[in-house]
């Protein structure tokens, strides 16, 4: 699971550098960014600049760090999603609970 | 079948030949000159097998196998030696670390042929046998996550279709409730996820779906929302479930007033071929995914049917694609060929087939229900 995580401004910028978001990384995914909200990182950016695909396993992750923040008054906002991805989430009604932002700057400006 | 090698050796003639032989044999390689270089691979590759060398420089073949029997996705890797140190000692340490053997490099080409090849053939049938033991006892236990026959109705005509992923079981799982002469459940469901773990909880997800239907009709309810309001609260209460997530798509056949009621909760749009207007519609549910929120709507939506008309509820499956080795996911895809087919005047069992049949690049489990108004 390639991803790299960057501090900025007042949240943790997590860089998903996969081409192919899918079950065999979802696991691994979900268990690293766990990590980090346990560290403390409440307010978390997601990009999804290097990935063209992305599979229900994977988006099931995405849904499962959405809801182990919600409790701790963390703030999770996707950014940089395909079109495909985008849609993904819009026919899923995910579109609904996540803060999904096409531009990194305006992902950053939701938490400023 | 089972055929990703990967292959560790500092000698590189050696690699070449190898690797040579065993891709000229139908097998996939991935060769690399030292056990960091493995460990590096192995974070987004698991092979079948693995052959390793014993000397190399920095870490040699027995730290690289100690340390692949601490990782817990890689221990159960078979794993082989292949190596021009064989001094018994060396030889017995290396079966000790449960290596499935230990071979002379000077072994002639063809025998190790057929060692990687019995190997290779071993682990295949254990693996076909284990699943077929568990396959056997979950009927035993009742536990099918797709019925056995579809329900017979006075006004429609109900088929369902599910394939596996790769012949693993995943997480769709289909259901019929029949009440009573007049209403009938339809239930698709796709938990998040692929293959055993997506199996193992659909049969949660079954379970609490079947009991919540028949509580609520034995209570004299027959609305959705109701129903669904009911299964997402219980899910989302328990602990085991915290972190997985289903999509559902749930119809009530009315069967003397012809009509469908429907709800959803995170699934793809029910579609529906209309003659009078010779377009597909999109009926979209609002639900949002099971387990999610403690407290969700599923608001539900009256369907009418004219004669010959078909509704399809379909998995996420059905809409994944690859296409020159490039994966997406389009319902638009599905949606055109769809309507192709309804205009060149296909019937509800050539549907069924075609559609299938062009799933030739399949990359997830598929299924769905066919809901035909006589």
């Amino acid at each position: 699971m390639k991803i790299n995580s960057v501090k900025q401004d007042n949240c943790l910028v997590i860089y998903i550098n996969e081409n192919e978001a899918n079950f065999s990384k979802s696991d691994k995914f979900k268990e690293l960014v766990f990590q980090e909200i346990d560290q403390g990182n409440l307010n978390i950016i997601i990009s999804f600049k290097e990935v063209n695909y992305l599979d229900s396993s994977f988006l099931g992750a995405v849904v499962a760090i959405l809801k182990h923040l919600i409790p701790l008054n963390g703030k999770l906002v996707l950014t940089q999603l395909n079109q495909d991805i985008k849609n993904l989430f819009e026919l899923t009604r995910l579109d609904k609970v996540f803060n999904i932002e096409y531009d990194f700057s305006e992902a950053l400006n939701v938490f400023k | 079948m089972n055929n990703k090698i990967l292959l560790v050796d500092d000698e590189v003639l050696q690699l070449k030949i190898i690797e040579r032989l065993l891709k000229s044999n139908g097998y996939q390689c991935v060769s690399v000159t030292s056990v960091q270089q493995a460990e590096e691979v192995l974070k987004n590759f698991v092979p079948d097998l693995i052959i390793s060398d014993y000397e190399m420089p920095e870490a040699n073949g027995f730290v690289f196998r100690e340390r692949l029997l601490k990782n817990d996705d890689l221990k159960n890797v078979p794993f082989l030696f292949l190596t021009s140190f064989n001094q018994d000692d060396l030889v017995q340490k290396g079966l000790d670390l449960q290596a499935l053997d230990y071979i002379a490099k000077n072994i002639p080409a063809t025998q190790l042929l057929a060692k990687i090849n019995n190997i290779m053939n071993t682990v295949h049938e254990q693996y076909q046998k284990s699943l077929s033991e568990i396959t056997n006892i979950a009927k035993r236990l009742n536990l099918n996550i797709v019925p056995t026959k579809a329900p017979l109705l006075k006004n429609f005509e109900i088929h369902y279709f599910n394939h596996s992923y790769q012949n693993h079981p995943g997480g769709d799982f289909i259901d019929f409730i029949k009440v009573n002469d007049r209403y009938t459940f339809l239930i698709l469901g796709d938990v998040m996820g692929k293959k055993w773990g997506a199996w193992f909880f659909s049969f949660s997800f079954l379970s609490y779906i079947r009991a919540a239907v028949r509580i609520c009709v034995l209570d004299g309810t027959l609305s959705l929302n109701d129903i669904l309001k009911k299964i997402n609260k219980v899910i989302y209460a328990d602990d085991f479930l915290r972190d997985i997530f289903s999509t559902l798509s749930m119809v009530l056949v009315d069967d003397d007033e012809a009509k469908l009621i429907y709800a959803g909760a995170g699934d793809l749009p029910l579609l529906k071929f209309s003659y009078q207007h010779q377009q597909l519609l999109s009926y979209k549910s609002e639900g949002i995914l099971l387990g999610f929120l403690e407290d969700s709507n599923f608001p539900e939506q009256e369907i009418a049917f004219e004669v010959g008309e078909e509704a399809y509820l379909v998995s996420d499956g059905m809409i994944d694609f690859e296409v020159n080795a490039v994966k997406k996911s389009d319902i638009n895809l599905l949606k055109q060929r769809l309507y192709d087919l309804k205009i060149s005047g296909k019937s509800t069992e050539e549907i069924k087939e075609i559609l299938f049949n062009s799933q030739a690049s399949q990359i997830d489990d598929c299924s769905f229900i066919i809901i035909k108004r006589k």
